[in-house]
This record gives structure tokens, C-alpha cells and sequence, in this order.
């Protein structure tokens, strides 16, 4: 067979190689967006989504979503522009959550004795979910931005509440109250984490008592609005082949 | 020649691979925290824990032990160290092997951090609970913010028994009861596996079809918009829609089952009480300091006045966590840890009682292989140049006096 000859000698074939090219791309795909995203979360947000004693009403919510619409971001620019796929966001977040749970198991769990009810992962799924459905819809970056973005932010809190309000439930606890979470961070000796790291509650939001997670969220949405702009170009920025020397120029 | 080449090549990547996978089954178990590694100056010029106890060698999993002592936050801080004024009362220990089941500043219980005085002396508690069974080096340790974590000397406890009996139990201030080592978990692995499977449904619904290879092909001869149908924007529709009504649902029944919740506790502690310590009758003047490098030796020249009504005698010179004690005053019968003993490392050139009155220069020397092993010797590597430590006097009714020395150090070659 010469070069100048197809690989493939019938549709079926053609097919089969395309469907098999298919599962090879996502399966790279996949495995390089979560180590990639995975670094990119565990430096960015790191004890946020680490320690059940970071996940506040004001810190968490802010931070969690603005760094983590980076990938999804980036990833939605390169399979809808390139492929018309509403799925970038998505892939980014079950190859993180995977990787994250992986590590949280394996790692906080398995190997340094931390009980998962103390550091399981932030969920970032119903974000990503609309994120997609938004791009589909819209078919337009500035659409999925302003409203995709804003929904990521405002998502995440309620995403993770059920997950978390067990947490806040009080307790009293030799003559001081703590939440739940509070106390796993006090009883589950971090010795290179000092409670003095901890950025929780700290700020000046004080106007709406303490309904301080909604105000936090918009905040959130809106950073996250520019965030999506900003990776978004990144991915299609990268998303080209012009490093790909061509032999004929 | 070159199959002799390649076979080389060959077996020493072989042999790269063989020695790589070796690495990863030895994982020896890290059994110290470093302090050796922290600048001398640091351990000695910061916080100086003294009359520590650890109140048992062996425990079980599930049953409790505390260490207890003193902590005198040294008045001649160094610059380079941030002050203590967020500071957080510690333990070193290799992660949760115990939980911090209390710790107290004075009978102040401090879960976050506090502000700590200079020149002062606090009493300190630390509750622990056996949780993982092994052999576990147990540190006092004070973090400061912007100064970093300050060991205090650690002592070797064993857990017995098994981790999968330990428990946590609390009561909320709802009224339940709970166990904390695994409240909660069914409830995360449910939200989290069930949110993961809507993801990978919407995954797999456009994985069912050609990707990326017949997409790229449409979408670069102008069939883009044949790409995404009126089905699939029904099927977006109904995730996105799904997805809010099970995020809003499942916050309302959230909000009925915990319908008392509050946010998580933060702040500094202020207010801390120091313990009254007896002003010290007798003064002491360093005159000079020098350090001995050969002879792993620190002799001080100091000049002695005691103002008391009792004759003194010098017993113990402690610096870093390592005490120095003169054999003929005072014998340690608290456990403290071997290798930050040297039981017989305090000599002085007239071991007489300083007697009421009287003023005296003697020669004091620190002596032990603790100077090398601790990496105290490094302190002539330090920016500033300086040594301190706590000597402690004591009468014939062996009543105590502590006295804080500081004073600059000049090392010694020869």
C-alpha cells in the first residue's frame, strides 16, 4: 500500500476506525484534562476543596467557582468550535471529580488516615450540565459567558448544600459551640495546617446578616463570567494545529 | 558490536524499570517532624517548653492521654520571626493517628488561634485520642503566624488495638447523636455518585454517536448546522431544566431535615492568662559565651547575685528542648525524652550554694552530643549570632527559680 492510498478499504471499516479514533480522543482527552485540571483546582482552590472546615458561605463560594471555569472554559471553546460537541464542560468535571476522589480515597483517606466525610470533593456537576446545555442552546461564546458563567456561580452553593448542611449542624463542645465541620478540623490534626490558614469568614460582607452565600454566589458568577471569557480564549487559542510543521511549505 | 550495544541498552533500561518499581514498595514510615531541621536560633530564642508530661507511653485506640507543661514565650523574640500574635497551640504527630480531643491555654480551651505575650509563661493541655495503632513520635508544637511551626520536644507513644473500633461520638446541639469519624458519608457518596451519573449521561448521550472525526468533517464543509438537532436540544433542555429542579429540590429538603445550621466558627482568641510565676531573687549576668565547636561545649561566664534569703544553687540549664542538667542539684524523674537529656551536662566551675547576698562569677558548661545530634552547633550559622535559654536555681528545700539568659555567642575553633 502506498502512501497515497486510504488506509481503509470499505464505509464499514471507515467507520470502524473513526468510532475507535473517537474512543482513543476522548480517553486522551479525558486523562489529560484531569491531571491537568486536577493540578491546575488543587493549587488554585486547594484547601477550599480539600477540609469540610474550609466549605464556608463566603470564601468557598467565591473561590471554588471562579477557579475552577478555567478548563471547562477552555475545553468548550476546542470541542464546540471544532466539533459542535456541548459536552466540554462536562468531560472536565467527571475527569476531575474522578481524579479528586481517586486522590481523596486513596491519598487523604488510605494513606494519611483523613475520614472522607472530612475531605471529600466540592460538586461542580449541575454547573457544568447548564454550562453545556447553555452553549448548545446559544450556539454563542457571550451567551454562555454571561449567563452560562453566572449560573456556575450560582449553582454551586446549592449543588453542595445537601452535602454540606450535615456539616453545619452545631454542637457544644467543652463550653464552646463549633459546627461539625469545625470540630473534624480540630479533632483531625492537620500538623502543617494551623488554624490560622483557614480563610474562612473573613471579610467585610456584613449588610445582609447572614444571608451572605447568595451575595457571595453573584459575586462569584459575575468573576466567573470574566474567567469564562479569558480560558475560553485560551482554548481556542491552543485549540490550533499551526505548530504542526506542514512538509509541501 | 552493536547487538552488544543494543543488549546493553536494552538490559539497563531493564534494570532503570526493575530499580524504579523496587523504589516504590519501600515506603519506610517518616518518624520525625523536622526539628532537627529548624534553625537553632528559633528553638532557642521563641518558645521554651519546660515541666512537660506526657501522661502515658502505651495506649489504645479509643482511650486518651495528654501532655501537659508550661510554655514561656522568650522576651528577646528575634526580628527575623513574626510576633506571636497569631499563634495556634499545635501538636506534631503524623497526621490523625490521634484526634485533638481538647487543648488549653490556662483553662482557656483554644480550637483556634490566640495571641501569646512576650516574657510571659502559660500553663498548656493537650487532650489526645488513640485513633491508628503504631509506634507515633508525639510533639509539643506552637505554629505562629509568619514564623512558621516551632517544635517543642516529642516523646514516643504506642498505640495499640485497631483503627476499624475507633470511634467519635457527640451529641448535637439539635439532639442527635453521632459518630464523627463517619457522620455523613452515606449521605456524600449518594449526592456525589448520583450527580456523576447525570454527568456521564449527558456524556454518554453524545457519545452513542460519531464524534470527532465525521463532525470535523462537517463542520469544515459548511454542514455545521446539521450538527446539533431538534432532538438534542430537547434532551439539553430537559438536563438543564432537570438539573435546576433536582439542585432547587434538593436544597429545600435539605433545608427541611437540618433546619438548624450555622456558619463554621473563626476568630482570634484574645485574653489568654498567663501563669504567675515568682518574681526570681537571684540575677544573673552573662558575661560572656562561647561555643566550643570540637568540643561540642557551651561555656558561659556568668555573674550570679542572689537576692534571696536562701542559698541557690544553679541545677539546670535548658535551651531548644534540651536539658542540661548537673547531676550533683537535680535528678529528672518526669520521663522526659533520652536523646534531649544530658543528665550529667551541666558542670560549673564552684558548685557551691550561692549563699544570701553573695555575688559570684563562675564558669557554666553545657555539655552533650545533644548540641551535635540536635544541630544546636548550627546556631553559629545563624544571622544573629545570639544564644538563650532558661536557667533554673534551686534552694535547699528544692524550691525553683527560672531565669531567662540572652546573650550573644561567640563560637570557637579551636
Amino acid at each position: 500500500m502506498s502512501a497515497s492510498q486510504s488506509a481503509v478499504r470499505s464505509r464499514a471499516e471507515a467507520v470502524a476506525v473513526s468510532r475507535a479514533f473517537d474512543w482513543m480522543i476522548l480517553f486522551t482527552l479525558f486523562t489529560a484534562v484531569l491531571g491537568g485540571y486536577h493540578i491546575h483546582y488543587m493549587l488554585t482552590g486547594g484547601d477550599w476543596d480539600f477540609w469540610s472546615d474550609w466549605k464556608d458561605r463566603r470564601l468557598w463560594v467565591t473561590v471554588a467557582p471562579i477557579v475552577s471555569i478555567t478548563f471547562p472554559a477552555a475545553v468548550q471553546a476546542m470541542l464546540w468550535y471544532r466539533y459542535r460537541l456541548p459536552i466540554g464542560a462536562t468531560v472536565c468535571i467527571l475527569a476531575l471529580l474522578l481524579g479528586e476522589w481517586i486522590n481523596r480515597y486513596l491519598n487523604f483517606w488510605g494513606w494519611t488516615y483523613f475520614p472522607v466525610n472530612f475531605c471529600f470533593p466540592s460538586n461542580l456537576m449541575p454547573g457544568a450540565i447548564v454550562l453545556d446545555v447553555i452553549l448548545m442552546l446559544g450556539s454563542s461564546m457571550t451567551l454562555t459567558a454571561v449567563v452560562g458563567g453566572l449560573a456556575w456561580g450560582l449553582l454551586f452553593y446549592p449543588g453542595n448544600w445537601p452535602i454540606i448542611a450535615p456539616l453545619h449542624v452545631p454542637v457544644e463542645y467543652n463550653g464552646m459551640m463549633f459546627t461539625l465541620a469545625d470540630l473534624q478540623g480540630y479533632h483531625y490534626v492537620r500538623t502543617g495546617t494551623p488554624e490560622y490558614i483557614r480563610m474562612v469568614e473573613k471579610g467585610t460582607l456584613r449588610t445582609f446578616g447572614k444571608d451572605v452565600a447568595p451575595v457571595s454566589a453573584f459575586f462569584s458568577g459575575f468573576v466567573s463570567v470574566i474567567i469564562y471569557f479569558l480560558w475560553h480564549f485560551f482554548g481556542k487559542w491552543f485549540n490550533k494545529t499551526n505548530f504542526i510543521q506542514d512538509d509541501e511549505s | 558490536m552493536k547487538l552488544i550495544k543494543d543488549k546493553v541498552a536494552k538490559l539497563s533500561f531493564v534494570a532503570l524499570l526493575v530499580t524504579m518499581t523496587a523504589a516504590i514498595f519501600y515506603t519506610p514510615t517518616a518518624s520525625a517532624h523536622g526539628e532537627k531541621s529548624q534553625a537553632a536560633f528559633m528553638r532557642m530564642r521563641t518558645i521554651h517548653w519546660f515541666d512537660l508530661n506526657w501522661s502515658k507511653d502505651e495506649v489504645a485506640v479509643n482511650e486518651t492521654m495528654s501532655i501537659s507543661g508550661k510554655l514561656h514565650v522568650f522576651a528577646g523574640w528575634p526580628e527575623t520571626v513574626d510576633k506571636p500574635e497569631v499563634s495556634f497551640l499545635n501538636i506534631g504527630i503524623p497526621g490523625p493517628v490521634f484526634i485533638r480531643a481538647g487543648s488549653w491555654i490556662g483553662n482557656q480551651l483554644v480550637p483556634r488561634s490566640v495571641t501569646l505575650e512576650l516574657g510571659e509563661t502559660y500553663t498548656f493541655k493537650v487532650l489526645l485520642k488513640a485513633r491508628r495503632p503504631g509506634d507515633w513520635h508525639v510533639h509539643t508544637m506552637m505554629n505562629v503566624e509568619g514564623g512558621g511551626p516551632i517544635i517543642g520536644p516529642g516523646k514516643w507513644v504506642t498505640i495499640t488495638g485497631s483503627m476499624g473500633s475507633f470511634v467519635n461520638p457527640l451529641v448535637t446541639l439539635t439532639g442527635e447523636t453521632i459518630d464523627l469519624e463517619t457522620y455523613g458519608l452515606s449521605n456524600i457518596y449518594f449526592w456525589h455518585a448520583l450527580w456523576y451519573a447525570i454527568g456521564l449521561a449527558w456524556l454518554l448521550f453524545w457519545c452513542k454517536r460519531p464524534m470527532f472525526v465525521p463532525r470535523h468533517i462537517a463542520m469544515t464543509t459548511g454542514k455545521r448546522d446539521t450538527l446539533i438537532s431538534a432532538g438534542d436540544k430537547k434532551v439539553g433542555i430537559l438536563f438543564a431544566v432537570g438539573t435546576m429542579a433536582i439542585v432547587a429540590v434538593s436544597m429545600g429538603s435539605t433545608n427541611d431535615k437540618y433546619p438548624v445550621t450555622t456558619p463554621l466558627q473563626a476568630g482570634l482568641m484574645r485574653g489568654m492568662v498567663p501563669v504567675e510565676m515568682p518574681e526570681p531573687s537571684v540575677v544573673v549576668k552573662v558575661e560572656d559565651a562561647t561555643y566550643r565547636v570540637p568540643g561540642r561545649a557551651m561555656q558561659m561566664t556568668l555573674t550570679i547575685t542572689n537576692n534571696g534569703d536562701s542559698a541557690v544553687r544553679l541545677g539546670e540549664f535548658m535551651t531548644a528542648s534540651v536539658r542540661f542538667l548537673d547531676a550533683d542539684v537535680l535528678e529528672d524523674e518526669t520521663g522526659y525524652p533520652d536523646d534531649l537529656l544530658a543528665e550529667e551536662g551541666l558542670t560549673v566551675s564552684d558548685g557551691s550554694p550561692i549563699a544570701p547576698g553573695e555575688t559570684r562569677t563562675m564558669e557554666v558548661t553545657a555539655s552533650d552530643a545533644a548540641w551535635e545530634v540536635y544541630r544546636l552547633a548550627d546556631l553559629i550559622y545563624d544571622p544573629d549570632s545570639r544564644f538563650a535559654g532558661l536557667l533554673f536555681f534551686f534552694n535547699e528545700d528544692g524550691e525553683r527559680q527560672m531565669v531567662m539568659v540572652d546573650a550573644p555567642l561567640i563560637p570557637s575553633f579551636i
